[in-house]
């Protein structure tokens, strides 16, 4: 099949019928439409895989979502979705497929992608048992994961929500994770740690981010400096690599049977499920990792052959859609109201941000709609304290999303022992509750007849999705991340973009590579621009003293 | 007088032989387990100096008379002695109904290992069953290798009793081991019990404080065994318990300092000088894998290493907890291929071995060291003390010895053609 196309005249004319019907959404208010429909929420939610996902709250009528799916007809989410998991190569600017979804198949169905599990099940079993032995031969009490973007915000992500699934059988390492070109992560952690008990996973899909082997190539100073009598040791026993690039890793000095690979169709990104999640599987053991995929696997049988109207990835891709497109919110806050879901605004910046942050179609237009909005976000009860003022009483509309799980699942939740933290899950939740109503409804959420001052009302309306786990245990957290990364896809659809390639990034890693010869040897500062000239002198003299 | 003695530790079967000899009638009541299966086919039953001939003709001598415990049917003897397996603690709740329901006895004895309190805890039992029977606390403190002489020839014996009466019987009894001068220290039963697990924590603390010193003197260059010498000859601190090594184990030992660190945890006393002692002990047990590995870079699979002894210590067959597990499993883990020699502990090993992980067992110590890449010495054994150094290197594949138990002298060793690792020496 091939790719269909975007810009189509049934595409055109569905799209202004939305237009004319956002018209008149405008002027709805929230209190409104509840007002209206009694059995609102019992339309507007949907459950799959885990997780319930209450769309009442964002500005749509039923009639809404019919005549976005019209638009997703027109342009052609179907046949994408299709040419996704045929395979296809739905990464059109680098002419490869985009199969994150084949890293959670069976075994039967991905056998290349089992046989790397396997790879890292031995790993992880060693590690967890105390049987993989640093140069001294001792066992390992610390992992250091050295990646950036996709190879640090998902596996930091995760490895944090799951932190209390222990392994069954061992004792976890302390997982760490490095990123930051600068240093400043690693040198203060290996101020801490002790050489002969500490293991570097070097995480970079192609294997020459310069963030990430700048950051590796300090902690291999620092092992071969602490063992100089054993240098080819210190390498095989404390380094294992994970990139699609085995020659680079072998070149760079990760022995082979220390090498984990993944493979070009998976994007960044997309890889907390390949052997770029080994800082999760670290953390949960292995068999926590597979829920993990299971769960995610779930979420792509779920979007693949699920009737749209009760298909989460697709309805919440078209209301976020709508919200962008049509209510012309050009914000969305993040807000897990969980402490173990704190890294989640971040990955959702990266997955969406990076995924959507383009504007050119491919047939080589450029858009003329806004695509991804800008995300932030932040642990919701803390974001309470900080910018929720705005989003109650500013001026910029913002479309919300609250993540929460309605159990905390502790393991003998009941006990008296617990009962302090079940009840502060409990508040938690209340809170979540109670911020994502008083946004919907404004001051007619407050029980009281009272006239207030301008500078107390509440205005309301500000859209929001609820996304309710049951309990964040992996099967529903795959269940979610592959809820994102499809929802991301359908978006990618409607603006007729590609999600897959980001080479607004790529540009400037090459410009950052002469910069550096400008900052050490001064030459070619003639060719700048005069800010970044004057910038790169003023550097220059201060670090000549 | 007859008396009973329940259970079958090691402590058990001493008290009864021992007691049968001074010519009391000892009924001697065991579960149902290994050591009542191995009794009843004639079988080994303890590997302990002299042990077993002693029972043996104390039961022809029909002084001592060996039973199932069963569902402890008869009639209870005056004074009935209880040494259980740890954490048998049902086993003391069948033999306390046993007490109450049949009349007769005067005293129980508990030698079983239980956290402190248990023996207070179970007179309390048997006052509310409406029974006034005293139960005392005499700890069980015997080593194994030298059981028997240590309950026949007591250097101390803590008697844990608040009962003047059972006092009185308790020292009747223990009179033929007490005759030089008196060794009984009466005390509280929860005192004794703690004084027994202390004994323990302390020795355990002084074997780890040299496996410390041990690592620092190969850091300094130095001999541990010279330091050790000179340790303890200053009379504050005394010889016994110096000796760096590769880790210690057994049934009672470790457990002993677990059991406390537990009872330190569950007072929400922080078990920090014990909890080290275990950890150092931990890593002290694959101190002979870690020198193994370093010699050889890490690239050991594949290759082949003997074991000189598995049993935690010489004359004994127990394997429990002593660095042979733990080095085996270091081994399994880097596809090591294992030969082991033990004049004794085979046996207990293939058991512990069976569904784990590979072993080649040896009858024959130059056997099992035949093709080796190293030869690690984990149990002193005597016959391991003077090897044929000869035959050794014209068998050995790399002529290299780890001796986790100090018992080479280093430049002889070394004079003969082989590569050396000792603890705490270089």
């Amino acid at each position: 099949m091939a790719l269909p196309l975007h810009d189509t005249s049934m595409a055109r004319q569905a799209e202004a019928t939305l237009r004319e019907h956002a018209q008149f959404a405008r002027e709805w208010h929230l209190t409104d439409l509840f007002a209206k429909d009694a059995n609102r929420f019992d339309h507007l939610n949907l459950r799959a895989c885990g997780l319930l996902v209450d769309l009442s709250k964002q500005r749509v009528t039923l009639e809404t979502l019919s005549l976005l799916r019209a638009l997703a007809r027109e342009r052609g989410l179907d046949q994408w979705t299709q040419c996704l998991f045929e395979g296809r190569d739905v990464n059109w600017t680098e002419s490869r497929p985009a199969m994150h979804w084949r890293l959670r198949e069976s075994e039967a169905q991905a056998p290349e992608v089992h046989q790397q599990l396997a790879l890292m099940e031995r790993i992880v079993n060693r590690v967890h048992s105390g049987q993989w032995r640093g140069c001294q031969g001792d066992a390992i009490t610390d992992v250091v994961n050295i990646g950036v973007g996709g190879s640090d915000l998902g596996p930091l992500m995760a490895s944090v929500a799951l932190h209390e699934h222990f392994p069954s059988v061992g004792r976890r390492p302390r997982v760490h994770f490095v990123s930051s070109m600068d240093g400043s992560q690693i040198a203060p952690l290996l101020d801490e740690l002790n050489p002969a008990t500490t293991l570097m996973v070097v995480s970079s899909k192609s294997f020459t981010t310069v963030d990430t082997l700048s950051n590796a190539a300090t902690a291999r100073a620092w092992l071969t400096g602490a063992f100089p009598d054993m240098n080819g040791a210190a390498l095989r026993c404390h380094f294992i690599g994970v990139s699609a690039q085995p020659e680079r890793m072998t070149e760079w000095g990760i022995h082979p049977d220390n090498q984990l690979q993944l493979w070009d169709w998976v994007g960044g990104r997309y890889s907390l499920w390949s052997a770029i999640g080994l800082p999760i599987a670290l953390t949960t053991g292995m068999d926590y990792f597979r829920e993990l995929l299971a769960g995610a696997h779930d979420m792509d049988r779920h979007f693949r052959d699920t009737p749209w109207e009760e298909n989460i990835p697709v309805m919440q891709g078209l209301v976020d859609v709508w919200n962008l497109n049509f209510l012309n919110i050009t914000a969305r806050a993040v807000l897990p109201y969980d402490g173990r879901l704190k890294h989640l605004p971040a990955y959702v910046e990266q997955l969406e941000m990076e995924s959507n942050g383009k504007s050119v179609t491919r047939d080589g237009a450029t858009v003329k709609y806004h695509t991804c909005p800008v995300i932030w976000g932040e642990v919701g009860p803390n974001a309470q304290h900080a910018f929720y003022q705005l989003l109650h009483q500013g001026t910029q509309p913002v479309a919300c999303e609250f993540i929460v799980a309605a159990r905390h699942g502790r393991r003998n939740g009941n006990s008296a022992e617990l009962q302090p933290l079940e009840d502060q899950h409990r508040l938690t939740v209340a809170n979540c509750l109670a911020q994502s109503r008083l946004l919907a409804l404004g001051e007619s959420a407050l029980p009281t007849n009272e006239e207030w001052p301008a500078f107390m009302h509440y205005r309301g309306n500000q859209p929001s999705t609820t996304i309710m786990l049951e309990e964040l245990v992996p099967r529903q957290l795959g269940a979610l991340i592959a809820l994102y990364e499809h929802k991301v896809f359908v978006q990618a659809v409607l603006w007729g973009i590609n999600p897959f390639d980001q080479w607004g990034v790529e540009m400037g890693k090459r410009i950052a590579k002469d910069m550096v010869q400008v900052l050490s040897s001064g030459k070619s500062t003639d060719e700048l621009d005069a800010s970044t000239r004057a910038l790169a002198d003023y550097v220059r003299q201060l670090q000549d003293i | 007088m007859r008396i009973d003695v329940v259970g079958d530790t090691l402590c058990a079967a001493v008290t009864a032989a021992a007691l049968a000899q001074t010519g009391h009638l000892v009924t001697w009541l065991l579960p149902e387990g290994h050591y009542w299966q191995s009794l009843q086919n004639d079988g080994e039953g303890y590997h302990e100096p002299g042990l077993m001939a002693l029972v043996r003709e104390q039961v022809e001598a029909k002084h001592l008379t060996i039973q199932a415990m069963g569902g402890l049917p008869g009639e209870p003897a005056p004074a009935v002695f209880m040494a259980l397996q740890p954490g048998a603690r049902e086993l003391a709740d069948a033999v306390l109904a046993w007490l109450v329901q049949r009349p007769g006895c005067e005293v129980l004895i508990n030698q079983s290992v239980f956290p402190v309190g248990t023996t207070e805890e179970l007179r309390q039992g048997m006052t509310e069953r409406g029974e006034a029977i005293p139960v005392v606390c005499l700890p069980d403190t015997l080593q194994e290798g030298r059981a028997l002489q240590g309950f026949t020839r007591p250097e101390h014996i803590l008697l844990g009793c608040d009962d003047a009466a059972a006092e009185g019987m308790i020292r009747e009894i223990l009179r033929p081991f007490n005759r030089r001068q008196d060794v009984i220290q009466v005390m509280r039963p929860r005192e004794a019990e703690f004084a027994k697990l202390a004994i323990s924590g302390m020795l355990a603390t002084r074997l780890s404080f040299m496996n410390d010193m041990a690592l620092l003197a190969e850091e300094l260059d130095v001999d541990i065994d010279v330091i050790r010498q000179g340790m303890g000859s200053d009379s504050r601190i005394g010889e016994a318990y110096l000796y760096a090594g590769c880790g210690f184990g057994g049934p009672g030992f470790s457990r002993d300092v677990m059991s406390l660190t537990d009872t330190l945890r569950s007072r929400r006393i922080d078990a920090e000088l014990l909890e080290q002692v275990l950890q150092i002990n931990e890593r002290q047990k694959e101190v002979l894998f870690r020198k193994f590995w370093r010699h050889y870079e890490g690239e050991v699979s594949q290759r082949r290493v003997a074991l000189w002894g598995v049993a935690f210590k010489p004359g004994s067959d127990r394997v429990d907890n002593g660095p042979a597990l733990r080095l085996i499993e270091a081994l399994w883990a880097q596809d090591v291929e294992i030969h082991v020699h033990d004049p004794l502990a085979l046996p207990e090993l293939a058991r512990w071995a069976d569904g784990r992980g590979p072993l080649v067992l040896h009858e024959s110590s130059y056997d099992a060291v035949h093709d080796c890449d190293a030869l690690m010495v984990v149990t002193e054994w005597k016959e391991y003390w003077s090897p044929d150094w000869l035959g050794l290197k014209g068998v050995m594949k790399v002529p290299l010895i780890l001796d986790g138990r100090n018992i080479y002298d280093p430049s002889y060793v070394k004079s003969k053609g082989f590569q050396y690792y000792g603890i705490g020496r270089v």
